[in-house]
């Protein structure tokens, strides 16, 4: 499939499944009364599956509009905007802290498990991942009054997030079966 | 000129990341400042159609919990209506008429009229620090900024922002706005809410002398003019003393199940405007 078809199609899809399964899903964890309650998120993995050699102001231009989509529909006026456009500013960074050669010689191949195998593939998710739930959650309470109560926000919403980011990737990626 | 260009060139990608991010906070402050831009907000035509879709859907498969709902609330009514009904009026009739002819230290006083209108819940959100809930109805049905919404089993928040056809709702999960509340017995006080107890309000500060049950009700008080009075916010929890002060601290479930909150109504106080116009005349002076 046409890489740009491929990747406006998963914008739309990341973002329906945000908005109308993963922001309805409002979880406690040590419940009663002083319950975290938190929201999964799974929007960023559009930033992350981008092609390696996209450039960085596409990246950034991309992560905004995501971002202000997102916050159209959870009326939080910038705060996933925010935290989106700064893994998009990192992610050159960190793919090329991770990955073996020069981001350009990998042609029309996108982050994934098969490219990059499973423990570089989960860094390299999982530190955005944290560090996008830390800024949003640290915007949204915007004080540091309630320190636990907001770490405890951040680390089970990350958990959840990896979660969901590592049942995505299982399921929408083609598998190349080798038969007997 | 031309290392000027360079520089730019050189550091595009910082100066593009800088700029996004300067409008991020941007839309962030202008959203905590309550002056109402809805140019980012679930009252936006475009997401407050697709909202209306899902919420279509939805609607026909959770249609007999809603009946219980309505018949729940009806039975609150109807006991409410029979009780004037059963007051014989016409043996009164000796007190009514020394209340219109000779007694004039009686006033008939008109009190704030109310129009409700209901609307269906299109979007709703429970845990943020402020929680918005989108309405199918807006400024061309007669919702404006301010008013307040109740539910059929209590409060529910006040009015934000209002588009053509939607409305958003800023409920009372929401460390922006405090209500004013009182106990059964009159003593008020406001509530507040904070993100470390999703589920409850808090009543700090009560006097330690003052008698409270577990299960009391408080309602709302028409201080402020913001919200009705006597709609009920919730019911205590707990009671705790504050050790550091010696005064007691009221936990209270909220009235309203904000979970699965399908119809509310948006209250219209018809005289609100003449209130805030005669008590804004002191200050003036």
């Amino acid at each position: 499939m046409n890489i740009y078809l491929k990747n406006i199609l998963r914008f739309c899809v990341i973002i329906l499944l945000q908005v109308f399964i993963l922001n309805k899903i409002t979880l406690h964890w040590f419940t009663q009364p002083a319950g975290a309650l938190f929201n999964p998120f799974i929007y960023p993995l559009f930033i992350l599956l981008l092609p390696f050699e996209t450039p960085v102001w596409v990246l950034l231009v991309l992560g905004f509009s995501l971002g202000v989509t997102v916050d159209t529909f959870m009326t939080t006026a910038g705060m996933h905007a925010c935290a989106t456009v700064l893994i998009a500013y990192l992610r050159t960074n960190v793919l090329n802290a991770l990955m073996p050669r020069n981001l350009s010689e990998y042609i029309n191949q996108q982050p994934s498990i098969k490219n990059m195998g499973w423990s570089p593939f989960l860094v390299y998710s999982g530190f955005l991942m944290l560090l996008h739930h830390s800024v949003y959650f640290s915007i949204e309470s915007w004080s540091a009054s309630s320190f636990g109560p907001l770490l405890l926000k951040i680390v089970a919403s990350f958990v959840t997030s990896m979660l969901f980011i590592i049942v995505y990737i299982l399921l929408f990626t083609r598998q190349n079966v080798t038969r007997a | 000129m031309r290392n000027f260009i360079l520089i730019i060139r050189r550091f595009f990608n910082l100066i593009l990341f800088a700029g996004l991010e300067i409008i991020c906070f941007i839309l962030i402050a202008h959203s905590h400042t309550l002056q109402g831009d809805d140019i980012v907000s679930s009252a936006n035509t475009a997401t407050g159609l697709i909202y209306k879709k899902q919420t279509d859907l939805f609607y026909y498969i959770s249609l007999g919990k809603m009946n219980d709902s309505l018949l729940s609330d009806n039975v609150r009514l109807r006991k409410i209506v029979d009780q004037y009904r059963t007051l014989d009026t016409l043996r009164d009739s000796f007190v009514h008429k020394a209340l219109v002819n000779t007694d004039t230290t009686v006033h008939v006083i008109k009190y704030a009229d109310y129009v409700y209108r209901t609307a269906k819940v299109i979007n709703n959100s429970v845990d943020g620090i402020n929680n918005y809930i989108t309405i199918d109805r807006g400024s061309k049905h007669g919702i404006a900024k301010g008013m307040s919404v109740i539910s059929s089993t209590g409060l529910v928040g006040r009015v934000e922002y209002v588009s053509a056809n939607f409305a958003c709702i800023l409920s009372i999960l929401s460390n922006k706005q405090q209500v004013s509340a009182k106990l059964k017995d009159g003593t008020f006080k406001s509530t507040v809410w904070d993100n470390e107890h999703p589920e409850t309000f808090l009543m700090k500060d009560m006097p330690p002398e003052l008698k409270v049950k577990r299960g009391d009700s408080v309602f709302t008080t028409s201080f402020g003019s913001v919200f009705p009075p006597d709609v009920l916010i919730g019911r205590v929890a707990k009671i705790e003393m504050n050790k550091k002060n010696g005064k007691q601290q009221l936990f209270l479930t909220p009235a309203t199940n904000f979970r699965n909150l399908q119809y509310v109504y948006v209250l219209e106080n018809l005289l609100a405007a003449e209130q805030k116009q005669l008590e804004e005349l002191p200050a003036k002076k």
